[in-house]
């Protein structure tokens, strides 16, 4: 177990350091220069120059990214270009916010799905098992901007029950800004119930089929017991395991929520540096999303072969 | 196949936009282009079924003939990305050793970034242009459909018939392209069709963010994106029936993929 | 004679020659009250006395001042305002967001107005010697920082010279240009300056004024950390700045001038408009930095909100590479001009809150511009016969390139539709902005290199600089590649022209010269829009700025 964990750590440090090449490799053909995007098109070449020598942004490329990356390893994103200050805390903020977003999202997600999943399960075949089916499927593949637009309309803009901005009002508390939230995590909650729920559902068919459920339930064990115990239990891996292979998906579909409802999140802070050929920022901001999604895939297959025994060995790459 | 009753309702749906989309022109009562700017951002009427946009266009009109570019940007991105990703797929399935090692964590490396952050690098970088969109989801494709293939093709390639091509002497482009691919060519074309869902999704989505297709076009994608700054201020239909028209198309790709997937994996 | 031609006689011989040239102009009826007090006020007379003089002449009015009525102080107002780009540094900072930060703080040695009219803040009044190559300046005595030291010639000399100075990445270098060098600002006491230009320039004081974004006065030993303190003369001083969030500014007790009615400001970043138009209908906040007509129609309908429109020359150029086909006959460029319908433009894209536009930097708004020059109005059949003329009778293929920025894509498919009309097909390339501009050098931008382009200009006091690097023969932003030695000649003669008759003279030759050659087109000039609740007074409506210190609620 530990030679596969370091395995698998050693393989994700090779990733993360060809996606930062991949950035810097990017960061490069982007228009403009970082001096050119802070003094805007008007300014004089010549003040532009002065501005790059300032940055470090005219030295050669090899020496920038050594530069960068020697700090990076030693824990220090640099400064951002633009802002002339740290990157670390402008990324903490914005992934913070992410997070916090996608956080809600599961917390809404999560039971209702996996109650919709078992639902289903035990009256599969008949309608409700067929609607809850078809339901999913069809909003897994909505994209999030579209369901969210017609969210906005009716919740918003119609019943005005819910905040249109994903943002809370300064000095608006933290109940304030989980209530701006309810709605930007809609679309996200849309899109993942059908792919827990369906999981969920063979789950719940699988374990209802299975020999120990017969057993207990004609050792006179309550069916409802039986169900909680052993149902649920199996309907909660193929979640872990969507959370794992999902990370990926939900931070993309994040950056669109973000445009949508102009929330400050990672997204938002990774277009912002890409435009303004804010390097430190976007790799730094790259980066945490990669490692992000690194961790979260690592985590859930720990936790799902804890969870497991039978892939425990099977587990190999 | 088409006995299903969810494929025939997909075949019907994309049928109907692609008869919009080629022949909608004919039958629109305005021209999707045409501004008016003395009756811009008119609520639904009898005279305008859907109502007009901020250039006073005529939005049911702009609907019919809005699909014409998402139907053709997310077929050549797919064939893009499908062509790509089994190249790659068999290349590191075939040899593995080091060139699958190397080639497999630039497949994770880029798997590690979400399409939505690919595409603003990437059309910040090119430009925003069809061309642009098409490379950017064709790019984010090709790892994805790698690995399929790769996972496949590392099954096939300890099979008999592979080491006795090896043992006729055969080239290794002949063994991968005439003897491995039709063999893992059902797994191929259940992804591409598969993708090719995730392609509309992913062009109607680049195109909200504002970064592909270029105006006039009366793009969904586009449409919600110019005008969805204006909900608020109570002109819902200059969204509204974009929105819906995405559903439709997308829902119906999908009923699609779900039946080629069950036939050829049946 | 009466008593006030008596006065004004009086005031005649204590003046120079350019100050008596404009009381010519007004007694013989050339310009009228608005024009005067405006042009006066650029030669450095005060006010008072230019409203006394108007007043002898047209009769009393209300004085500018007695218009902003004193109101309740001690409110708390919060403005919502564009997420500055990047630190906030006076050297550097250039867009809209980060430049509206330094008004609370900071000040210009002048000001230009509603209308146009430059006001006297930290210097107290200006003079030109005889051709307007010299300006004096006389500062306030009373002035000190939020630190506690004094101001003086140095601190003004410093501020200047730190913009002027080609070794320093600043902003502002751009707008020194060709006017005056770092070195040529020579202390003459310690509230007195002398400004030795590089060549003569009858509107200077424009380019002090708070036209030249940048220029607030900062103390000589500056050191570049700006966000700590936001130092400055200015009626507020700094409470918080979090970057990326918001800055809070607080009455500061120790202002020379008025004290500020509000007690607090409070701006709010916001990454769009249309998240602060949001936080304006929800509350949020009080007042919003300008917006774009375009995203901002809610706000129209919203009886809890009024929006101030204020006349300004912000608008779109459309350049034409002069230089290449299919533009390179000047017949091709008006014929596309030409297909243009301007009232409907302005119609249908602002709702009327703008003005038609003639093809040249000169709004009707300036007083220099001259009015008798005719309109050119949509002709499709003189266009197509221009066409015909140019051989290209069957029309053309050509992209239009631009930048996604307010209105500008609606306006670059409304161009494509009004030409389609004459058989020029154009196809459309909307870029981001940074791609548009890219490097912003020749042969390195979509700006300066398309042969079909569309770039916003901000507002600006005078035409000055609309006219000399986007139109001269070595202009650094020529996107239209416009070389035209009479052009450059007049806009020399014009820039130095120190009266209000020359300029006007010198205007309309250009005017018409531009229309002939038509490098530009100019299709509007809209109005600033500043949308704040309800029952908010005290803002000076003045394009480009949002001026705190007279806010209050009624």
């Amino acid at each position: 177990m530990s030679r596969l964990l370091f395995k698998r750590l050693a393989l994700s440090f090779a990733t993360l350091w060809i996606l930062s090449v991949l950035v810097f490799g990017a960061g490069q053909v982007l228009p403009g220069d970082p001096a050119r995007a802070i003094l805007g098109p008007l300014a004089e070449a010549r003040a532009v120059a002065v501005l790059n020598h300032q940055l470090g942004t005219d030295r050669p490329l090899l020496v920038q990214y050594w530069d960068w990356i020697s700090h990076f390893v030693r824990g220090d994103p640099g400064m951002s270009y633009a802002y002339r200050a740290p990157a670390g805390p402008f990324i903490a903020s914005a992934l913070g916010n992410s997070l916090l977003l996608g956080a809600v999202a599961f917390l809404i997600v999560v039971p209702l799905s996996l109650f919709g999943g078992v639902w289903a399960a035990l009256h599969a075949g008949r309608f409700v098992d067929r609607a809850i089916t078809l339901l999913g499927l069809s909003a897994t593949v909505i994209p999030e901007f579209v369901s969210g637009i017609v969210l906005i309309l009716v919740f918003g803009v119609w019943l005005r029950w819910l905040p249109i901005s994903a943002t809370a009002p300064r000095g608006g508390g933290f109940g304030s800004q989980l209530f701006h939230l309810i709605l930007p995590s809609m679309p996200l909650v849309l899109v993942l119930f059908g792919y827990i729920a369906r999981m969920a559902r063979a789950g719940t068919v699988e374990a209802l089929a299975a020999e120990y459920t017969r057993t207990a339930v004609l050792k006179g064990l309550p069916r409802r017991d039986v169900l909680f115990r052993h149902v649920l239990r199996n309907a909660l891996l193929p979640t872990i395991a969507v959370i794992g292979t999902q990370t990926g998906y939900l931070i993309g579909g994040l950056v669109v929520i973000e445009v949508l409802f102009r929330y400050q999140g990672i997204g938002t802070l990774i277009y912002t540096a890409a435009r303004a050929k804010d390097f430190p920022l976007l790799e730094a901001g790259v980066l945490s999303v990669g490692i992000v999604y690194t961790l979260a895939t690592l985590i859930a297959d720990l936790l799902y072969a804890a969870l497991n025994p039978r892939v425990r060995f099977g587990a190999g790459e | 196949m088409l006995r299903s009753r969810g494929v025939l309702v997909g075949v019907t749906i994309i049928g109907f936009w692609i008869v919009c989309a080629l022949a909608g022109n004919a039958f629109v009562p305005y021209d999707p282009y045409a501004d008016d700017l003395l009756a811009t951002l008119q609520p639904p009427s009898a005279e305008h079924w859907f109502g007009t946009d901020q250039l006073g266009r005529d939005i049911f009109s702009r609907v019919i003939v809005g699909a014409r570019d998402i139907l053709t940007l997310a077929p050549v991105a797919t064939l893009l990305g499908t062509l790509c990703g089994t190249t790659l797929g068999l290349v590191t399935g075939y040899f593995r050793g080091v060139v699958d090692d190397v080639l497999s964590r630039v497949i994770d490396a880029v798997l590690a970034l979400p399409l939505v952050i690919i595409a603003l690098l990437a059309l910040v970088a090119l430009g925003p242009s069809n061309l642009t969109i098409i490379v950017v989801i064709g790019f984010a494709f090709t790892p994805i459909v790698a690995r399929t293939v790769r996972a496949a093709v590392l099954n096939e390639a300890q099979l008999d018939y592979v080491a006795a091509a090896r043992l006729r002497d055969e080239t290794a482009v002949h063994i991968m392209v005439v003897e491995i691919l039709p063999n893992v060519i059902s797994p191929v074309l259940v992804e591409s069709t598969v993708r090719l869902g995730y392609a509309i999704f992913a062009v109607a989505t680049l195109s909200f963010i504002g970064f592909g297709i270029q105006p006039p076009s009366a793009d969904w994608g586009l449409g919600i994106s110019e005008n969805y700054g204006l909900i608020t201020g109570g002109f819902w239909w200059t969204v509204l029936f974009d929105a819906l028209a995405i559903v439709s198309l997308v829902v119906g790709v999908n009923l699609l993929a779900d039946g080629v997937r069950e036939t050829l994996e049946a | 004679m009466s008593k006030d031609r008596k006065r004004l006689d009086a005031v005649r011989r204590d003046v120079g020659v350019l100050e008596n040239d404009l009381f010519d102009e007004l007694l013989s009826g050339c310009i009228g009250r608005r024009d005067f007090m405006r042009h006066g006020s650029v030669l450095g007379l005060s006010l008072p006395l230019l409203g006394g003089i108007a007043g002898a002449v047209f009769g009393p009015t209300l004085s500018p001042r007695r218009a902003m009525a004193a109101g309740t102080p001690g409110a708390t107002i919060r403005i919502g305002i564009g997420q500055p780009a990047g630190a906030i540094d006076p050297v550097t900072i250039a867009d809209n967001g980060g430049l509206v930060l330094l008004e609370p703080t900071g000040e210009f040695l002048c000001r230009t107005g509603p209308d146009l009219v430059l006001q006297p803040q930290l210097a107290e009044s200006w003079r030109p010697n005889t051709d307007g190559s010299v300006w004096t300046f006389k500062l306030r005595q009373d002035v000190t920082f939020q630190n506690g030291r004094k101001m003086t010639a140095d601190d003004v000399i410093a501020s200047i010279d730190r913009m002027a100075d080609p070794k320093n990445s600043a902003n502002a270098l751009s707008a020194f240009k060709g006017i005056l060098q770092k070195g040529n600002s020579r202390k003459i006491d310690d509230h007195t300056v002398e400004f030795h230009l590089d060549a003569p320039n009858g509107n200077f004081p424009y380019v002090l004024s708070t036209d030249n974004y940048n220029l607030v006065i900062l103390p000589a030993d500056y050191a570049g950390d700006y966000e700590k303190t936001f130092i400055g003369t200015g009626p507020f001083k700094l409470e918080k700045f979090t970057p990326k969030v918001g800055a809070s500014f607080v009455r500061n007790p120790n202002y020379w001038g008025k004290p500020a009615l509000p007690e607090r400001l409070e701006y709010s970043f916001f990454g769009d408009q249309q998240s602060q138009v949001l936080a304006l209908q929800g509350g949020d906040v009080d007042v919003l930095q300008q917006v774009a007509f375009k995203g901002a129609q809610a706000l129209f309908n919203d009886p809890n909100i009024d929006v101030m429109s204020i006349k300004s020359v912000s608008h779109q150029q459309v350049h034409m590479r002069t230089d290449m086909a299919p533009f390179q006959d000047k017949r091709v460029r008006r014929a596309l001009a030409l297909t243009l319908d301007r009232k409907k433009l302005v119609a249908g894209l602002f709702n009327g809150r703008a003005s038609i536009g003639n093809d040249t930097p000169f709004a009707a708004l300036f007083p220099s511009s001259d009015p008798t020059v005719p309109q050119r109005e949509q002709n499709l059949a003189e266009a197509k016969q221009l066409l015909e003329a140019a051989g290209v009778g069957k029309g053309f293929d050509v992209k239009l390139t631009t930048e996604r920025y307010m209105e500008i894509p609606d306006y670059a498919v409304l161009l494509q539709n009004f030409a389609k009309a004459v058989g020029i097909n154009i196809a459309l390339n909307v870029e981001d902005q940074n791609a548009y501009y890219g490097k912003a050098v020749f042969g390195q931008s979509d700006w300066l290199d398309s042969v079909l382009g569309i770039t916003d200009y901000g507002h600006r006091g005078v035409p000055n600089v609309f006219l000399s690097a986007p139109l001269t023969s070595d202009g650094t932003w020529n996107s239209a590649h416009f070389k035209n030695p009479t052009y450059d000649k007049l806009v020399a003669q014009y820039i130095a022209s120190p009266d209000l008759g020359g300029q006007r003279a010198i205007a309309g030759q250009i005017q018409r010269l531009l229309l002939d050659e038509t490098p530009l087109i100019v299709g509007y000039f809209f109005d600033e829009l500043v949308p704040m609740r309800k029952g908010l007074a005290g803002i000076p409506p003045i394009a480009n700025r949002l001026f705190m210190e007279g806010a209050h609620f009624t």
